[in-house]
């Protein structure tokens, strides 16, 4: 489980996280909603340990982030992470010499899904494939919980169909998962617990089926409920 | 370990093209060095003794003979040193900076590596050192070449020769990158490598605190230069000379190696708690 | 195995009604093989814990049964299959007839139009 404990986070002057509690549990797809410029990227990399918090605490079952973590959990940011003049097949390469829990067989087949060239150069590449390299980068690591951060946003709808293929097989199957969304669109059906952000707190956190089945509301009804109270 | 060196070897090849141009640029800018320096003298041997009816010994006399020193005191020869020298200081910086510029955002790569993030840190300041090394010691595999070259241009009669170790130790510039003794070696490259931390350590505070940290670094490194200098100037001004050489020299290493051992504690601290992407 | 969700009902359940759905209509047959939850996630576009969730449901209405160490299966239980057939057919009708009701029509009336109406349908199916 990753617990996310009171958060606090400011830019300069400006707050960004005032007080973000929320958990993910393993096995479970949490989505971070709220609009653009919210934190919900900053919350990611807070996970990461990639940019310092003023206040909280973040747990990883139940232990702060080291540097035995990084083989437990990984980042899919939505820039590209590898030097733009590698290949698919040198990026892999580095990822093998580097990671223990790198799975050639899953990024094997990770190549295959997403119809993949391996000795594609990285910045050749389309936008769409760009974001599949990525998610094939984060995705081919043995870990049990996988961030992503707006993994939808900006590419073309086929790519779109394609990597929500991803969530609902088996290469995301028994992982935790948080992804970042500003909107939620057509992709409701593949969440298990939403988490909605508001001016640098968590408005709500509910269960996407529960929200369904106990008041007979979609997502999209609870967000607007909570945003234009 | 294994992961510092898989750093190493990765980042090295990262500039093993700028580099291999810088080098390139070496070679080619010395050796035309040396066959316009050897013309030139030549030309003006042939002009002095066939045109103006001057005998050989007295143009030897007037104009001296033909050494490797000419030509390792022209532009031809120091330009590209400067150059290599210049693409070590820029690299100093880029060598961080351009994992953060750009598209591609490769520092989140490095740091979400499962090893100590302090491996970063050491693996680009020994890119650094094996880039300077590099140079050093492919310029001293120039000389003999370059030597070769200035014997086969300039007739036996009108040339002075010189080894290499003659060469270096007679210009006082060259005497900096190619020390004479181990001592001169330990304090010049010693005192590069704490200038290179302490350069790093000043650039993760930016990288940490943005404009505060620019500010942070210049404290740093001000201070750096204060411990460093410490005993020197108790010595001069305070004790009245009261340290033997030697002691003093003693007193300085323990010194370097407290500004070093500070600049990667102070380095390992931001990368782990304070740096951001 | 294309099914457009609704957003409001769970979505275990509309998996569940599809289905009854395939069941009734014939579909799919008694004692045939299910897919794995994960090839359902997968077809269906869903979370792999909805499409466990709703085999689990399926599995305490008896709809489908596992054997160790084999695939599920549909039941063969007749009461069952029945059962789910009169479960569609009510809800339809009860659908219906609230609709209707509305309307006020006296019920011979509502009889001989539905008799009209359902075998002119079938009759042009045919």
């Amino acid at each position: 489980m990753i617990e996310v404990k009171e958060i606090e986070k400011r830019y300069g002057r400006k707050k960004i996280l005032k007080g973000v509690s929320f958990t993910a549990e393993k096995g479970e797809i949490t989505c971070l909603i709220g609009i653009n410029g919210v934190g919900k990227t900053t919350i990611l990399k807070a996970i990461m340990a990639l940019t310092p918090l003023h206040k909280g605490q973040i747990l990883i079952d139940g232990k702060p982030i080291d540097k035995h973590s990084f083989e437990k959990i990984t980042f899919i940011p939505d820039s590209l992470t590898m030097l733009p003049h590698m290949t698919i097949n040198e990026a892999m390469e580095f990822m093998k010499d580097f990671y223990t829990c790198w799975n050639q067989k899953r990024a094997n087949e990770l190549l295959g899904f997403f119809r993949l060239d391996p000795s594609s150069r990285i910045s050749s590449l389309s936008k769409g494939n760009t974001a599949k390299v990525n998610l094939l980068l984060g995705l081919a690591l043995d870990v049990d919980y996988v961030l992503m951060d707006e993994p939808f946003s900006g590419i073309d709808m086929f790519s779109r169909e394609e990597i929500a293929n991803v969530f609902t097989s088996h290469l995301i199957e028994n992982r935790g998962v948080i992804i970042t969304t500003h909107e939620i669109g057509d992709i409701e059906h593949l969440l298990d617990k939403v988490v909605l952000l508001d001016d640098g707190l968590v408005t709500k956190e509910f269960s996407a089926e529960a929200a369904r089945e106990n008041e007979g509301k979609s997502v999209i009804d609870v967000m607007r409920e909570v945003y234009q109270k | 370990m294994k992961k510092y060196l898989q750093l190493v070897n990765f980042e090295f090849n990262r500039i093993v093209k700028l580099f291999t141009v810088l080098l390139g640029i070496t070679f080619v800018a010395q050796m035309i060095g040396v066959v316009v320096q050897s013309r030139s003298y030549l030309n003006l041997a042939n002009e002095k003794m066939y045109k103006e009816m001057m005998p050989q010994a007295e143009f030897l006399e007037s104009f001296g003979q033909m050494s490797f020193l000419q030509i390792a005191k022209s532009s031809w020869f120091f330009g590209p040193i400067a150059l290599c020298v210049a693409g070590v200081a820029f690299y100093i910086f880029f060598i961080w900076y351009r994992d953060w510029i750009g598209k591609n955002t490769f520092i989140y790569r490095l740091l979400m590596l499962p090893t100590s993030r302090l491996n970063i840190f050491f693996a680009k300041i020994t890119t650094i050192l094996l880039m300077t090394f590099g140079f050093v010691a492919v310029q001293l595999i120039m000389i003999p070449i370059e030597i070769m070259v200035l014997k086969a241009m300039v007739p036996n009669e009108f040339r002075l020769d010189l080894g290499v170790m003659e060469v270096v130790t007679s210009i006082p510039e060259l005497t900096l990158i190619f020390p004479s003794s181990i001592m001169e070696f330990i304090f010049n490259y010693g005192l590069g490598l704490l200038a290179v931390s302490v350069l790093f350590t000043g650039i993760l505070f930016e990288r940490s605190y943005k404009w505060k940290g620019i500010l942070a670094g210049l404290l740093y490194g001000a201070l750096a230069v204060v411990v460093l200098l410490l005993p020197l100037l108790l010595h001069e001004f305070v004790l009245n000379n009261f340290f033997y050489p030697i002691e003093l020299l003693v007193l300085e290493i323990i010194m370097g190696l407290l500004v070093l051992s500070a600049s990667i504690w102070v380095s390992g601290f931001l990368l782990k708690k304070k740096v951001t992407v | 195995m294309n099914v457009n969700f609704n957003n409001r009902d769970p979505v275990y359940q509309q998996i569940v009604r599809y289905f009854k759905e395939q069941i009734a209509i014939g579909e799919i047959k008694p004692g045939e093989e299910i897919p794995s939850r994960r090839e359902l996630a997968n077809r269906m576009k869903v979370n792999p814990n909805t499409a466990q969730r709703a085999y689990k449901e399926m599995e305490e209405q008896g709809l489908i049964y596992t054997e160790k160490n084999h695939p599920s299966k549909i039941t063969t239980d007749n009461e069952i299959l029945g059962q789910v057939r009169t479960e569609l057919l009510v809800e339809a009708v009860d659908q219906f007839v609230t609709s209707v009701r509305s309307i006020n029509v006296p019920v011979e009336e509502l009889l001989d139009m539905v008799k009209e109406k359902y075998t002119e349908n079938s009759e042009k199916e045919v």
